[in-house]
């Protein structure tokens, strides 16, 4: 072994904080993890991504977005952005299974949490290895997701639940889900009477089904819901109060994901046109065409930094229109840049590769990218709704 | 940026002079029998000293910088103001990147006045030779030639590149008008029959590549900043005209065909202003500098241009009349795609710059 690492120290020093951080991906990200990631089968991979965030933990960057009070390192946003900027560029790993888990599930429970559940929960993720999934979709309310109508009936000191939950990012592998179901049917706005649960995935009754994509993988599965009794201690904030937390902790990424994707996909830019100087970079079409991308992954990466800036001066006050900017340009984007890269390679661009897990959406590998890209234009609020809520909250057009 | 001029402000005063002295019914009566320039809309500006706005303190200016330049040229190009101001801004640049002491304490207070009006050669014009201390050559398609009365020309001397300025007044210059669809600026073909020109009126570069890249950037710059001007005004304009022109008995904005498009426009235009506001922040010396102002002006230029197209469509019968604005935005939109460097000589250019970096 090296030297001993203490990035958390530098704070105060960016460019020593940088360096750091450098110095320690240099000599912990294992080389050739893509080819290892990408041979690992799925009922391992979370051993492998645990391994990671194992290594992560040892200099305090397995939470490197908590505060002080959730256990973390209490790094000022700037550092954070650092973080974020340094792993992108030397291509670390991501820890997508723990998506839930470090963002989501953190920002709940500090927010809207009893101590107890405080104290129970979120041992198992500063400390420990648990994955949170999100059961909010389903297969009947996607983009309408308040039409939602899993049930929870409160029966004694418990709760019992049925429905169906769709699009459960690694609920295969999850151990706790942060579930939104209807404990009032009768509510005067379909938002009214659904709340917020922690639910047991071991709890008998539930049923997890992976579900397959059209990159090969399964990153989502579909919950079944069959008389599950989720203990009435496990509700989250007021009954019938769950639209408004959901609504509160589903941007508490902050921008910071988007980010980071957005900056792995600059490396890659970068490298693609590099890699292909003696290929399609001869071809003056393919050539103009690149160099036209440049522009609008510079406008991305400017939103971007401006919502990240606004965020960091007042986390309260940042502009409530540039995420939705920012997501309707970053998915067509990336489609129509990974498309490029299909037609610039040719047939090597498709042929079968099984995915890379851990690379975001920039594996490099071709047409996974491509076909991958649509989980920016179609989850989290399709495109389609974005335009909606430009065209009618922000231009003020009549809705339809 | 300079500390006493708080962007927004500026931005407000210029929107709102134009507002009152070029709102959209001028623009389109100016379309339908335009002239060379608005002369009293130049006068007032000038008085205003926004002609002044980046020439240097020294020389009567105000000595404010890119990021000021390029919010004034996106209010004109909002207001689609037939005013030769490009024109002022680059022969701003450069006098003051390579002027002498005396050309520029002659020009720059009359550029500054607004009594200059100035035509600079594209990258793409030709050079001619300057022998014996005089030139004869025809510059084809030589843009606001016929709104200026001094044209900054590239010339070559003993075989070097140089910048030569000729009074439109001097023995010997004619300027014939070649009309362009876009009836905001104007063009004409510059016929120099053996003028003289004496050393006073040759602008020599140290370095003539470096003198280059800064003029097209400073250009790339303030043409983006037009554009995205032009693109924002015809996309409100549009909005406007979604939300009150009835069909099927409802407001035609609340069709998702329609509004998705606006909704659309709208974010390319929010991405694009911020790429305009960084291309125009950055020093000329910064690692960067000209490939953000090449990558705004292909791109923002080349959006705008299809938004307005668009803006067309989505007024529907009224977009194809001379009355409605669209029109006139679309065709400022087609000039900028193609003043100072086509889409395809920036992109080529760009591509050098990321191979290279």
């Amino acid at each position: 072994m090296g030297r001993q690492f203490d990035i958390i120290a530098k704070v105060g020093d960016e460019q020593a904080f940088r360096q750091e951080i450098r110095d320690w991906l240099a000599a912990s990200i294992p080389a050739g993890w893509r080819q290892q990631w990408q041979a690992v089968r799925e009922s391992e991979l979370k051993a492998i991504v645990v391994e990671w965030l194992e290594k992560r933990r040892e200099v305090g960057l397995a939470t490197p977005h908590w505060p002080r009070e959730w256990g973390g390192p209490g790094l000022p946003f700037a550092y954070q952005i650092m973080v974020y900027e340094e792993f992108a560029r030397a291509d670390a790993p991501e820890l997508d299974m723990f998506t839930i888990s470090l963002f989501h599930t953190p920002a709940t429970l500090f927010e809207h949490g009893t101590q107890a559940q405080k104290d129970r929960y979120l041992g198992g993720i500063t400390h420990g290895t648990d994955i949170w999934c999100q059961g909010f979709s389903e297969p009947g309310a996607g983009s309408d997701l308040a039409s939602l109508r899993t049930s929870a009936k409160r029966e004694g000191d418990h709760y019992l639940v049925n429905g169906q939950k769709i699009w459960s990012s690694a609920a295969m592998h999850a151990d706790y889900c942060l579930l939104l179901a209807r404990t009032d049917p009768n509510g005067p706005r379909k938002h009214d009477g659904i709340s917020y649960f922690i639910m047991d995935m071991k709890s008998p009754g539930v049923e997890v089904r992976p579900i397959r994509q059209i990159t090969g993988e399964a990153e989502f599965a579909e919950i079944f819901l069959d008389d599950v009794k989720i203990p009435a201690e496990n509700l989250i904030g007021a009954e019938g109060n769950g639209w408004h937390i959901a609504q509160s902790t589903l941007s508490t990424e902050r921008g910071l994901l988007i980010f980071g994707a957005v900056e792995r996909l600059a490396r890659s830019f970068e490298l693609d046109g590099k890699e292909a100087r003696q290929g399609w970079m001869r071809d003056v079409q393919m050539r103009r065409e690149y160099a036209a991308f440049h522009a609008e992954l510079q406008s991305l990466r400017l939103m971007i930094r401006k919502l990240l800036i606004e965020l960091e001066a007042n986390p309260d006050k940042a502009s409530p229109t540039l995420p939705t900017y920012i997501k309707l340009i970053w998915g067509p984007f990336l489609q129509r840049y990974t498309e490029f890269l299909i037609r610039a390679e040719g047939i090597d661009a498709l042929k079968w590769q099984p995915s890379i897990p851990g690379t975001g959406h920039s594996s490099r590998l071709r047409m996974n990218d491509f076909l991958k890209s649509y989980g920016w234009t179609i989850a989290g609020g399709s495109n389609e709704i974005m335009r909606n809520i430009i065209s009618e909250r922000i231009l003020g057009l009549p809705r339809g | 940026m300079s500390d006493e001029f708080d962007p927004d402000v500026l931005s407000e005063s210029f929107a709102e002079m134009l507002g009152a002295e070029w709102p959209r019914e001028k623009s389109v009566t100016w379309s339908q029998e335009p002239g060379l320039f608005a002369e009293p809309l130049w006068q007032q500006m000038s008085e205003l000293g926004w002609a002044a706005l980046t020439v240097p303190e020294d020389h009567g200016g105000l000595g404010l910088d890119l990021g000021c330049s390029a919010l004034l040229h996106s209010a004109l190009g909002a207001a689609a103001a037939p005013v030769p101001m490009l024109g002022s801004t680059l022969a701003t640049a450069l006098l003051s990147a390579a002027g002498n002491d005396e050309q520029k304490a002659c020009l720059l207070p009359q550029i500054a006045d607004g009594s200059l009006r100035c035509a600079v050669a594209q990258p793409c014009d030709m050079a001619a030779n300057i022998d014996n201390g005089t030139i004869s050559a025809v510059f084809r398609n030589m843009i606001d030639a016929p709104a200026a009365n001094m044209l900054f020309l590239r010339a070559t001397l003993n075989a070097a590149n140089c910048w030569v300025m000729i009074s439109r007044d001097t023995e010997g210059v004619t300027v014939s008008e070649e009309a362009l669809t876009d009836a905001t600026r104007t063009m004409g073909a510059v016929t120099l029959d053996n003028v003289t020109v004496d050393a006073a009126a040759i602008i020599t570069a140290a370095d003539a590549n470096a003198l280059d890249d800064h003029l097209l950037r400073i250009a790339s710059v303030a043409i983006a900043a037009d554009a995205i001007g032009g693109g924002e005004a015809v996309l409100a304009v549009t909005i406007d005209y979604l939300k009150t022109r009835e069909q099927f008995g409802r407001l035609i904005g609340s069709f998702q065909a329609l509004k998705h498009r606006a909704a659309d426009h709208q974010a390319a235009l929010v991405a694009a202003r911020g790429l305009v506001e960084h291309a125009a922040s950055l020093a000329d010396d910064s690692p960067g500098a000209l490939l953000d102002a090449l990558s705004a002006k292909q791109h923002v230029t080349r959006i705008v241009a299809e938004i307005a197209r668009d803006c067309i469509q989505l007024h529907g019968g009224v977009g194809f009349t001379a009355e409605f604005p669209p029109h006139i935005y679309l065709k400022r939109a087609k000039l900028n795609e193609v003043l100072y460097g086509t889409r395809v000589d920036l992109l080529d250019h760009i591509a050098d710059m990321l191979e290279a970096a």
